[in-house]
């Protein structure tokens, strides 16, 4: 297994990628990235702290956001409050499924998948569970990737508010849960983008090294001669990219 | 062991003109870069520091460790991103000069436009919700496309305006919080909910909006974090260190 980069007293730069020299001293704290002046880090500072509180402010949030409603319809028949939940029973009795899926997927399914997939992520990075690290990439690339999709609820309280004047017959304002909920998913965002995918191949680094001294006989050969220093990454073809704009 | 990396080629840069500068550029070969010898580069999922060789056309490098795509060099990536993120702007332009959405019902017609939704939003007793949905569709994909212009259309001509540095961080900040994509499916699901409430039709604006979605997924998919930086640390040496 190679060496990471923050072992040989390199830190790669958050913002553009760019690897300069950090030594391990205190000093070096207020160190700058000399291309784009963002502070380096060998890794995000206080990632799984972050990631935690973050992580449970959201799901206190989540709390209210299903129980309170994410608005409130008023019409001929009297005012009617309807909760995530409730608005998804309805249009999936009412007959339009799309619309039912869509909410259920984006209101409850993607929250509650991204929420488990970061406690996974803490808990792998923490030591608590084994689990394949390539794996766990996947599952934090796919966490960033979709968790702005939730947001989809309240633009549809957006729109709908706005786009209900009928006059005097039917109004639709934003209820509270629909507040909550945009913090649920702001919140999740942020929690994902503090956690340090690096402190996984870190724990995992030293889970091999652990194995192998424990057990001296198994030598080299399991996991492979140690390799030091500077590797070379995989050149692939990608023949996609050779389609040319005209 | 930190050892400071100094390839014999980093101390010659410096002294070299613009042109030999210029000609670091080889066509079909990578883009150039603020030192000719190998540059370093660490995966951003496992922290494995490994060599980055300069590129083909088309071609990727990933981490041998994890396997994570590390850049790539993508053709005409910044002529790419001047002409997405114009096309964007001026379609942005329309998607908030025209409405997106109209609808008849007995005999009123409400006509939708983006910012007459905010603006109902903080009228009806809500202004967190009126913010965030200002910021997430309307502040964030400006700064994403109109940062982008600002930066990549001197790149082409190897300059940079001032503020070219802090423009390029933001833009990568607001990159996640730009949601016009997500925005866009709530007025579908909103349009298949009051299908059967009134009459409601598509217009100009709904369109443009469309098109700025697939011109800032364009832009963004035909740019390589990677190549800009290192445009933009060419183009940000003063002319003198270049010339001296
Ligand atoms: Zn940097
Ligand atoms: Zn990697």
């Amino acid at each position: 297994m190679p060496e990471p980069a923050a072992l040989q007293g390199f830190a790669s730069c958050h913002t553009c990628g760019k690897v300069s020299v950090l030594s391990a001293d205190p000093a070096a704290e207020t160190a700058r990235c000399p291309r784009c002046r963002t502070p380096l880090h060998l890794r995000k500072p206080y990632s799984l702290q972050r990631t935690w509180a973050l992580l449970l402010a959201a799901g206190a949030l989540y709390v209210p956001a299903n129980l309170l409603p994410i608005m409130e319809v008023r019409g001929i028949q009297g005012a009617q409050n309807s909760t995530i939940l409730s608005g998804v029973i309805t249009f999936w009795q009412m007959g339009s499924y799309p619309v039912a899926i869509i909410i259920f997927t984006a209101s409850v399914v993607i929250p509650l998948m991204k929420v488990a997939a970061l406690v996974w992520l803490c808990l792998a990075a923490q030591g608590h569970t084994v689990s394949p690290p390539r794996a766990l990439n996947r599952v934090y690339y796919i966490t960033e990737l979709l968790g702005r999709w939730s947001m989809v609820d309240v633009f549809v309280v957006a729109v709908l508010a706005t786009m209900v004047k009928l006059g005097a017959l039917m109004t639709i304002t934003p209820g509270p849960a629909a507040v909550s909920f945009a913090g649920v998913v702001i919140l999740t965002m942020f929690s994902a983008m503090s956690f340090d995918p690096r402190l996984i191949w870190d724990r995992h680094r030293e889970s091999l090294l652990n194995s192998r001294n424990a057990d001296p006989a198994v030598g080299d050969n399991a996991y492979g001669p140690e390799e030091k220093g500077i590797s070379t990454p995989t050149l692939l073809h990608n023949p996609c990219d050779r389609l040319r704009l005209p | 062991m930190p050892v400071r990396y100094h390839h014999p080629a980093a101390a010659a840069a410096t002294t070299t003109t613009v042109a030999a500068l210029m000609k670091r550029h080889h066509p079909g070969l990578s883009w150039p870069q603020i030192q000719d010898g190998p540059m370093r580069v660490a995966c951003h999922f496992c922290d494995t520091l490994q060599e980055s060789p300069r590129l083909r056309e088309g071609d990727a490098a990933y981490c041998c460790c994890c396997g994570r795509q590390l850049y790539r060099n993508r053709a005409h990536s910044l002529a790419r991103a001047v002409s997405f993120s114009s096309a964007g702007l001026i379609l942005m332009v329309i998607a908030h000069s025209f409405p997106f959405l109209s609808m008849k019902s007995g005999g009123l017609s409400t006509r939708l436009t983006l910012v007459e939704t905010v603006f109902t939003f903080w009228g009806e007793g809500s202004p967190l919700l009126a913010v965030a949905v200002t910021f997430f569709t309307i502040f964030a994909p400006l700064v994403l496309l109109g940062g982008l212009l600002y930066i990549s259309v001197p790149l082409r001509y190897g300059a940079a305006f001032p503020g070219s540095l802090t423009v390029a961080c933001w833009f990568q900040r607001f990159e996640p919080w730009s949601m016009l994509e997500v925005f866009l499916l709530g007025i579908l699901v909103s349009l298949l909910k009051l299908g059967h409430l009134a009459h409601v039709t598509y217009d100009t604006g709904l369109w443009a909006l469309a098109g700025v979605v697939v011109c800032t997924s364009a832009a963004m998919a035909g740019i390589d974090r990677m190549e800009l930086w290192d445009r933009l640390e060419i183009a940000q040496q003063p002319v003198t260190e270049r010339a001296a």
